[in-house]
């Protein structure tokens, strides 16, 4: 007799589910021609501080092969971003 | 597998209880007055006339003049959530509550005193009753059984077997999903339909557009993450209440009445010395409405001044005079006292005071609120694989 829709509760249930620590979060990046970030999350980037690659898990299903820059924005804000070179988009993380 | 049972509308479902009329005619749950003038479930009577769960108030009161807004009634929700609750747990079901009218359960521990799957989750039915047209979805992971129960029919079973689980998400609405409005209408305007469109897009141009959100969305659209369900520890009722032969509004009398419930709760046996570490007050409201407050302590205590200076200020926060006054002890420290040491061992307080804030998070927060990081990979280069976040219920 009584309708709901069953989709909210659903919905509700699915965000009690937790997430992982330190999980990279997607982020607005727009590169130079070298895929170095130029503006990260709408502010411009004055500083490249460090550079790394990791590239791991190569013989799995889901490998990883990452570029993280550390950089430092117009803010002053140091932030650690990387551009997935499997999906091919940035994320930022506490590296 | 991992099932979950679905009563829609549990809150409306409750409130009509003691109005059985009602149900006939279109009818829907009031919105709650802290909250936009959203409309709660429907009838179906009102269903059919186009009043439609969530529609704005004034909308509502448009489409149909006729609509009977039924008082929200917290205190009656709760006690039939809880009968329901008790009814799975004496059928065998260790449950996890997940919100009113939704509550999950593993099968396995049943099957075989049931002869399988099937017969466990007929019991269950059974066990909580067809008047609340229950609906259950049984699945190997926790999303698709929720989806699977949002989508069966009044006293259905739907079993989704674990290589089919893909398949059965496949054509099923993206509304199922936690996205907010903003969201489902962005996704409507790229064309998408379905949770299987969605599952079908690469994970990073879903995170890069959505965001976390949509990220999330994305793994639950291709089934979620497989986790046990924890099944809470069955409560003891432990609860007093008064009667009063005629309405009280007095708040001198209130008070009185509740230094009453307060000595003939702490006077229970079931007790056994423990102090309390969250109490709930519930009232029935002259005008046939009713009113419920939480509160967790600080630290757990029996003493009743304590307790007096904690409920009391509730009172205040009635709307109405009151038939009837219930007082009940939501959860029960374990230990009987506090043995103070003359010399307190260096850093022992501290410690101490951390235990005792983490326990009364969780009693007012609920399980798995609390967590606590594990290192599992320190030297991982994959940052996101270095530590684990674990629930911490003990």
């Amino acid at each position: 007799m009584v309708t709901d829709s069953g989709n909210a509760s659903a919905r509700r249930t699915a965000r009690r589910i937790a997430g992982r620590l330190n999980a990279p979060l997607p982020a607005l990046v727009e590169s130079e021609f070298d895929d170095t970030p130029r503006v990260v999350n709408r502010q411009l980037v004055v500083l490249v501080r460090e550079e790394w690659r990791v590239v791991d898990r190569w013989w799995t299903e889901e490998p990883v092969d990452r570029r993280y820059f550390e950089v430092v924005l117009e803010s002053g804000q140091n932030i650690c971003v990387y551009r997935d070179r499997e999906e091919g988009c940035w994320f930022t993380q506490n590296a | 597998m991992i099932a979950c049972l679905l009563i829609p509308g549990f809150e409306l479902r409750a409130a009509l209880r003691s109005r059985p009329g009602l149900s006939l005619v279109p009818a829907a749950l009031a919105p709650d007055l802290s909250e936009e003038p959203l409309l709660g479930p429907v009838t179906a009577a009102a269903d059919v006339v186009g009043v439609k769960p969530g529609m704005r108030l004034g909308e509502a009161l448009a489409t149909c003049p006729s609509l009977v807004l039924v008082d929200r009634d917290p205190a009656s929700v709760e006690q039939a959530w809880e009968e329901v609750l008790r009814r799975l747990e004496d059928t065998g079901f260790a449950v996890d509550p997940v919100e009113y009218g939704v509550v999950v359960f593993e099968t396995h521990g049943v099957e075989r005193l049931y002869g399988g799957v099937r017969p466990a989750l007929e019991r269950a039915l059974a066990a909580v009753g067809s008047s609340w047209d229950p609906r259950i979805g049984a699945a190997g992971r926790r999303f698709t059984a929720l989806a699977a129960a949002s989508v069966a029919r009044p006293g259905q079973i739907l079993l989704v077997a674990q290589k089919e689980e893909e398949s059965f998400l496949e054509p099923l609405p993206l509304s199922l999903l936690p996205l907010t409005g903003e969201r489902y209408a962005e996704l409507e305007g790229l064309g998408l339909r379905s949770i299987g469109e969605l599952a079908e897009l690469p994970a990073g141009a879903v995170a890069e557009r959505l965001g976390a959100d949509g990220r999330k969305a994305w793994r639950l659209a291709r089934g979620g993450r497989s986790a046990k369900v924890r099944g809470r520890k069955p409560v003891a009722e432990l609860a007093e209440v008064l009667v009063f032969p005629e309405a009280v509004g007095n708040e001198l009398t209130l008070r009185r009445a509740l230094g009453s419930l307060l000595e003939r709760l702490l006077a229970r046996p079931e007790r056994a010395g423990r102090p309390f570490r969250k109490l709930a007050m519930s009232a029935r409201l002259v005008d046939g409405g009713s009113w419920r407050r939480a509160v967790t302590l600080r630290d757990a205590t029996a003493e009743v001044a304590r307790l007096r200076v904690a409920l009391g200020p509730k009172l205040q926060e009635l709307p109405a005079p009151i038939l009837e006054l219930r007082l009940e002890a939501v959860e029960v420290a374990e230990h009987t006292g506090q043995q103070l040491a003359l010399v307190e061992p260096a850093g022992e307080e501290v410690s101490g005071r951390l235990r005792e804030g983490l326990r009364q998070v969780r009693a007012s927060t609920g399980t798995g609120s609390v967590c606590s990081v594990v290192e599992v990979a320190p030297w991982s280069r994959i940052p996101e694989t270095r530590a684990l976040v674990v629930p911490r219920d003990e």
